[in-house]
């Protein structure tokens, strides 16, 4: 252990690491607000019981639960635009495969908060003359997203982390950055180092507030 | 170069673009031995992982502070850094720092033991805390000191809770071992990259690997599925 750490060539490339920490949070909050949105759709798809939407949705699914990411991300890099009818760049492919395992991934949340929603609730609004988009809008979601808010940020968290797989596809986010710091200037330890103590001041902090949540909900139940 | 007959067609023209598969099949014994290397790695890791995250849980939860808080946080650090970051790290940084050549297989277990271990780890304490506290009273009452009523009261109840969570953070791990062919360890995905690269039949390959990954890792979440019902049938709450 006598090697002599020498973090000067991490601080003069801060410029460089900023401008990865802000794709990495760009991509990722695309991939959240996007598989977020979807989300809903596939899981109220697999909450509604009907089989034309229900089995559709529920390969879509386990596809895509079932599928390494980082496979997902390849495939949509190398793979789809043989046969896509638009260009894909590294940004595209990522947050097409990151976008979608976030949809299914929150979908089975949204599915197991409605579920968790009980009958009467729906019952009680249709018995105002509610339609379903209403009930499900003004009443159950309301409970819903309360109770399923933890598994989102937790989620989130995963999300944040697995932008990093971006990097192979030479994405220029944080990994990515501190990959090519790393060859020029031969520093990987305080390079690696650096990367991962700021994803881990990203995210600790995001975790924290996360368990905080769960404590409170458990309170409330 | 010739190519063996196989016994369903395996070309198609679809989407505009002329799909041949049987390029794939010719390599297909070295994704089966890309899949094996995966699958050492997945096991090895929970090996080691495993263990070590039962004696964290331990350290975390019943250790003096000076253990219990640098333990925490060194759960805490590997549960939210990327995995590539930590593999990168083990793989490029640490030979330099303890002079010692590490190869990609090696790195790949270091790495998936240690970060499979704090996931564990949780998984391990919430199982312990989930045991109702009049478990220790009775063992206290009948003259039990702590190592013996985790070992023989708290411990085998716990983990029959623990399974199906433990058996998901499995998928997950082995989800992540992918990685390892970043570091040109001869994973299913390293294969899958060599083969697509000599033979340019990109989407085959990929779609190939893809569902070869889908195959082991449907049947494990089937497998979990069944085996949360039954524990839930038998009264057993689960843990996550």
């Amino acid at each position: 252990m006598e090697y002599a750490w020498d973090f000067s060539q991490v601080f003069a490339n801060r410029a460089l690491l900023w401008q990865g920490l802000q794709n990495t949070l760009i991509l990722g909050f695309t991939c959240l607000v996007l598989g977020l949105f979807f989300g809903l759709f596939v899981g109220a798809a697999r909450f509604s019981g009907k089989g034309w939407l229900y089995y559709p949705a529920t390969a879509f699914v386990e596809v895509f639960r079932n599928t390494p990411v980082l496979v997902q991300i390849i495939w949509f890099f190398f793979a789809f635009p043989i046969i896509a009818p638009f260009r894909i760049d590294a940004f595209t492919a990522a947050a097409l495969g990151l976008t979608l395992n976030t949809v299914a991934f929150s979908s089975e949340i949204y599915r197991a908060g409605l579920q968790s929603i009980a009958k009467g609730q729906w019952e009680a609004g249709k018995a105002l003359g509610m339609s379903y988009w209403e009930q499900m809008r003004r009443i159950v979601l309301p409970q819903a997203i309360r109770r399923m808010l933890p598994a989102f940020m937790n989620r989130a968290v995963e999300l944040f982390k697995m932008t990093s797989l971006a990097s192979v596809i030479a994405y220029g986010e944080l990994m990515h950055k501190a990959k090519v710091v790393s060859t020029i200037a031969f520093n990987p330890i305080e390079m690696y180092t650096a990367v991962a103590l700021i994803f881990f001041a990203v995210l600790f902090p995001m975790t924290i507030v996360v368990r905080r949540f769960e404590k409170r909900n458990d309170v409330g139940s | 170069m010739q190519c063996p007959p196989t016994l369903f067609p395996t070309k198609a023209r679809a989407m505009g673009y002329e799909w041949d598969f049987a390029i794939v099949f010719r390599d297909f014994d070295l994704l089966i031995l890309g899949l094996i290397n995966t699958l050492k790695v997945t096991g090895l890791a929970l090996l080691f992982g495993v263990p070590l995250g039962l004696i964290l849980a331990l350290l975390r939860l019943y250790g003096a502070w000076p253990i219990r808080i640098p333990v925490g946080l060194v759960i805490e650090f590997l549960r939210t850094t990327p995995p590539i970051a930590q593999l990168f790290w083990f793989f490029f940084a640490l030979p330099i720092l303890i002079g010692v050549e590490i190869d990609p297989f090696r790195a790949a277990v270091l790495t998936f033991s240690l970060q499979s271990s704090a996931f564990f780890a949780e998984v391990f304490r919430a199982g312990i805390q989930s045991i109702d506290s009049g478990q220790w009273e009775a063992s206290k009452a009948i003259g039990m000191n702590r190592n013996e009523t985790l070992r023989r009261v708290i411990l085998p109840q716990a983990v029959k809770r623990m399974i199906p969570a433990f058996l998901e953070r499995a998928i997950e791990l082995m989800k992540t071992t992918t990685l390892v062919s970043t570091i040109s360890y001869a994973d299913l995905l390293y294969q899958a990259n060599n083969i697509a690269q000599t033979t340019f039949r990109t989407i085959e390959v990929y779609t190939v690997a893809a569902t070869m990954y889908f195959i082991v890792m449907f049947a494990c979440s089937i497998a979990v599925r069944r085996l949360e019902k039954r524990l839930a049938r038998s009264g057993e709450t689960v843990v996550n």
